[in-house]
């Protein structure tokens, strides 16, 4: 079972991500892991308005699916080929301060969600799949 | 987002900043130029209150570290060029210095996670409520 959402890639639109993944997800992830997660999610939109789009709107779906034991969410756009999983990692080795804060995005997303995936996308574009496990549900 | 604009009593150089709703990359430019326009009307400190402020994406970040350098009288920072203005102005945050200038009040536990795990919270006094961010300056 999944939901999607497609909005024009506008910073104006973020709220409405956001309310969509907290809605679609609600009941499956504790509050704090599911507003960890809608970071996340925002972040990576964000990246694809800012960075990917660079200005010029252009289509962003978000997909609210998984199963029992993960909640996956996909992004995907139309924009030029761009691999977060990819993206160098804020040099660990730095301290913080010195970490540009235009890369904290993708540094959100790696630290809220359990998994980041990506994969071109068929016809151009990016896939981005944010995973968060779900914990197991004791009892029966 | 809504913003709100109060002054410390009797204060006029201490502004604060209230902040309720949401803060991400539609609307943080707006924070930065109403702390601009402070500064320009001759405030010195600013404490700002995140206490209804709901969400805070990266954008925040950016917002916050502007804001302390506005009030240092620093122009605000390039997004890329890294953390090291709020560094070269001599902080050392392992022995426990932070912003003088401006104080956060009541983050709630989403925000403060996305100040924490990024590290910019521990360049900034958190206080409980308005009062006792004005009196710690």
């Amino acid at each position: 079972m999944s939901s999607t959402l497609t909005i024009p890639g506008e910073v104006g639109r973020l709220a409405e991500v956001r309310a969509f993944v907290r809605e679609a997800s609600r009941g499956r992830v504790a509050p704090k892991l599911l507003e960890d997660l809608v970071c996340a999610v925002d972040e990576a939109v964000t990246n694809v308005i800012v960075h990917g789009y660079d200005g010029a709107s252009g289509p962003i779906e978000v997909e609210v699916g998984g199963d029992s034991q993960n909640l996956e969410i996909r992004i995907s756009d139309r924009a030029p080929r761009f691999d977060p999983t990819k993206a160098p990692e804020p040099d660990l080795s730095l301290p913080l301060e010195r970490r540009p804060l235009g890369k904290m995005g993708v540094h959100l997303m790696r630290e809220f969600a359990d998994e980041l995936r990506y994969a071109p996308r068929r016809g151009g574009g990016n896939e981005v799949t944010l995973v968060k496990r779900l914990p197991a549900r004791g009892g029966s | 987002m809504q913003t709100t604009i109060d002054r410390a009593p009797g204060d006029d150089a201490t502004a604060i900043l209230g902040l309720d709703g949401e803060l991400d990359a539609s609307n943080f430019q707006g924070v930065i130029d109403s702390a601009s326009g402070l500064y320009a009307e001759g405030a010195r400190r600013l404490v700002v209150d995140l206490s209804s402020l709901t969400y805070m994406s990266s954008s925040g970040l950016v917002c916050l570290h502007a804001l302390a350098l506005l009030f240092r009288g620093m122009p605000p920072p390039d997004p890329e060029a890294g953390w090291d203005a709020i560094h070269s102005i001599g902080l050392d945050t392992d022995a426990g210095e932070r912003v003088a200038e401006v104080k956060l009040v009541g983050p709630q536990a989403n925000v403060a996670r996305v100040l924490d795990r990024t590290g910019l919270g521990r360049y900034f006094e958190v206080h409980p409520d308005r009062a006792s961010a004005i009196a710690s300056f």
